[in-house]
């Protein structure tokens, strides 16, 4: 009796904790640790066809969205892990998963000529953003002005550090640029997924390089006020193409390679495009990716 | 030193003395079977346990030079000599380490001066605890059953010991001991104590010989035969 | 060979090291912090009676209990910029994660010291009284006799500093260079697939837990040794 009533306690204790900050966890902000989800599984699926993919993917639930979808077209459970882009390629290379998606081009080309894909397609792009306080950048289109000013300011500027797709891409344009970021001694680097690095970056009032889709959504879903605002896109640098690549069979016998396929096939389709196309509108007033698939991107 | 309505309980158990008096100079015996209440009414004198109710008159005896030693003495945390100066070193009082050897080599400790105290044996725990409660010179002792694991001739040098302290000093005493050779030799009056009371006092012989009560005289029958069976 | 010149080449990388200065001197200050605290609380838990002690007794409990990542997510909360202590702003700095650390590690260090203090503090307690100590010589006689176990308590301590992760990730932000720690980068490493370097800091927090075994047990057998004649 006595035990029972410590229970009670501690969980009323933990509770009152909870509620009295009424806050929540956001608990689609990206996390850098693996996850695995899977769907839920109306139909019963023939198999499970096992992802590799970025944060990005999942912290803007398109995923979450998709993964019913085919299971119901083609009776694939999709279960993915969302990771880094550098782990997701690295789980493709070590024949951990069945297929990977992520974004950044040129490593994924470089994974297909060294044999560990069969071939990438692409599939859809975002396109990225600079988020931070609108003083003193004022939004423009060009982000030359923005890094600059950025740079030379010593404004506070959090990088995700991590070597995901995002990193690679931020990293691409302060080289594009000729500016070394690290010459400015309040340039950070948080090691966390794009969802934890727009947090710290309202805590700290400071800018940040980020994906447009998990813009939104932590723009929208977040319990705390986000007091950023995009001070630049549009710029062509800022585009942020998408691929998918199934891991050779030749390579690793044991990978679901139909369902790859299966996979590839499907989202490459005309009516998964569309749907893809319409993901985000009815939530965020404007659609979080633009397919691309059977262009040269 | 006298003890007045003393009232104390602890669980199921209650001590409750009306009257106590314990002339000071002598050298008392406390006695009785297992859980009478000899080792609580002792506590409470010394200061280690609170009466519920009651009261203790000291008759201008410090606190500070009330001791008592237990059965299984409490060993601090370091070596013998440590040990044996705690007493001296709390009464910012410098050693005499030449003095104290000396004893040690009479008690047989010489030898352990620097072992660590924990790593003794009962009996060597006992002689190092009886030194250490009487090298700051107290003018009150308790002894409660610190005799009992000694060797004859350790127990032969302690009684001694005792008396001639007794004898310089003028010091109170208390023994508690089921030992009866030893409150024979040592004692002059006696207290026999049953069930949290205390049931008889008085001069030893009258105790041992003339008490009508019939738990002493169970208990004294026994002592008397366990006595005879020693010899 | 090549692994160990590998190690080598990746231990001098800049990034490691002040891994490991980030995690050192957030585990002194806060295992510093938690053992004052700890230490007294345990001994005055165990000295005085007053209403509430088996409430706090509870509490303790119970703060042993939660996951390092609820007093991690709890103190974001408060040091938030909109937080209660938004205005210290500590968020996103050793500092904060201290501060983490601290919630964690003292109800840890409280309540071993405590156990301790209820079986030894009173046959001490006793012992001073029949030598006449006064109540700061006994209280001085209790720590000095407590002594390997409050060394035990507080390496314990130590121990869970460099290795807590999801409280000082959180509050801390693995900040290249100056919030992170051993166990965040070795977390981040293993997120973008880079092994050695995570392996040498595992391997670094590895020894440090080794050390720590070591000496939490020499303390041990220390007391064992001598309880046993």
């Amino acid at each position: 009796m006595k035990k029972f009533m410590a229970i009670v306690l501690m969980m009323l204790f933990s509770m009152t904790i909870l509620a009295g900050c009424g806050q929540k966890t956001d608990e689609n902000a990206g996390s850098n640790s693996s996850q695995s989800q899977s769907s839920s599984a109306a139909a019963v699926p023939k198999g499970v066809l096992l992802m590799s993919t970025t944060t990005s993917t999942q912290d803007t639930g398109l995923l979450d969205y998709l993964a019913p979808i085919f299971l119901e077209d083609t009776g694939w459970n999709l279960q993915w892990t969302a990771v880094g882009t550098g782990q997701a390629l690295k789980m493709g290379q070590d024949g951990d998963v069945d297929i990977v998606l992520c974004h950044a081009k040129a490593s994924e080309l470089d994974f297909v000529e060294k044999g560990y894909g069969v071939k990438r397609y692409p599939v859809m792009f975002n396109d990225f953003v600079v988020v931070g306080p609108s003083k003193p950048i004022e939004a423009t289109k060009d982000i030359q002005t923005v890094f600059t000013q950025i740079n030379s300011q010593k404004l506070s500027f959090i990088s995700r550090g991590d070597d995901s797709g995002t990193d690679k891409a931020e990293k691409a344009i302060w080289a594009a640029l000729k500016i070394d970021p690290k010459t400015n001694e309040k340039y950070m680097k948080s090691g966390q997924g794009m969802g934890d690095t727009i947090t710290m970056a309202n805590e700290k009032n400071a800018y940040c390089f980020t994906d447009r889709g998990t813009w939104l959504k932590i723009k929208k879903d977040s319990t705390v006020n986000i007091d950023l605002d995009i001070v630049c896109e549009g710029d062509t640098l800022l585009k942020n193409q998408y691929g998918v690549i199934a891991v050779n069979p030749q390579k690793y016998p044991k990978v679901n390679n139909q369902a790859a396929n299966d996979f590839i096939n499907w989202i490459c389709s005309d009516r998964v495009q569309k749907i893809i196309a319409q993901y985000g509108v009815d939530k965020y007033g404007q659609a979080l990716f633009t397919p691309n698939a059977g262009t040269n991107s | 030193m006298r003890i007045i309505n003393l009232k104390k309980k602890l669980g199921k158990f209650t001590i409750d003395i009306p009257y106590l008096e314990l002339e000071s100079g002598c050298i008392h015996g406390f006695i009785g079977e297992n859980g009478s209440g000899k080792t609580t009414t002792a506590k409470l004198i010394a200061d280690i346990l609170k009466p519920d109710a009651g009261e203790i008159l000291y008759d201008g005896l410090d606190s500070r030079s009330i001791t008592m030693t237990a059965q299984k003495p409490y060993m601090l945390h370091t070596s013998v000599y440590e040990n044996i100066i705690y007493p001296l070193k709390i009464r910012n009082i410098k050693p005499n380490e030449i003095e104290i050897d000396t004893m040690l080599k009479k008690y047989d400790l010489y030898e352990k001066k620097k072992q660590y105290a924990r790593s003794l044996s009962s009996g060597e725990q006992q002689k190092l605890s009886l030194l250490r409660t009487l090298i700051f010179k107290p003018e009150f002792v308790i002894i409660d059953e610190t005799l009992s694991n000694l060797s004859a001739e350790s127990l032969e040098l302690f009684e001694n010991l005792i008396l001639e302290i007794q004898k310089a000093c003028c010091i109170t005493w208390v023994l508690i001991s089921h030992q009866p050779h030893i409150i024979n030799e040592l004692c002059d009056t006696v207290h026999f104590f049953a069930n949290g009371r205390l049931i008889e006092s008085g001069k030893k012989e009258q105790v041992f010989l003339y008490s009508q009560n019939p738990i002493v005289k169970t208990y004294v029958q026994r002592q008397v035969f366990g006595l005879l069976k020693e010899r | 060979m090549d692994i160990i010149n590998e190690a080598i080449q990746v231990f001098t990388d800049a990034g490691i090291g002040d891994a490991v200065r980030v995690t050192l001197v957030m585990a002194v200050c806060s295992v510093t912090i938690s053992s004052f605290l700890g230490i007294s609380l345990g001994l005055l838990l165990e000295q005085y009676n007053f209403p509430g002690k088996r409430v706090l007794i509870r509490v303790n409990h119970t703060l042993l209990g939660i996951p390092p990542v609820v007093v991690g997510l709890l103190v974001y909360l408060l040091l938030m910029r909109n937080g209660p202590l938004g205005m210290l702003s500590l968020l996103f700095t050793i500092k904060g994660m201290i501060l983490a650390q601290i919630i964690i590690i003292t109800p840890i260090i409280t309540s071993m010291v405590y156990s301790y203090a209820v079986n030894t503090a009173p046959a001490v307690r006793a012992f001073a009284v029949t030598m006449g100590a006064s109540k700061r010589q006994t209280k001085i006689l209790i720590v000095k006799e407590m002594k390997n176990e409050i060394y035990f308590a507080i390496v314990t301590g130590f121990g869970r500093a460099i290795s807590e992760v999801g409280s000082v990730m959180l509050v801390g932000g693995n900040i290249e260079d100056r919030t992170r720690t051993m166990t965040t980068a070795i977390s981040m490493l293993k997120s973008q697939g880079i092994y050695t370097e995570g392996v040498t800091l595992g391997v670094l927090l590895l020894v440090f837990a080794f050390i720590l075994q070591w000496a939490a047990e020499s303390f041990q057998k220390r007391e064992l040794e001598n309880e046993n004649y």
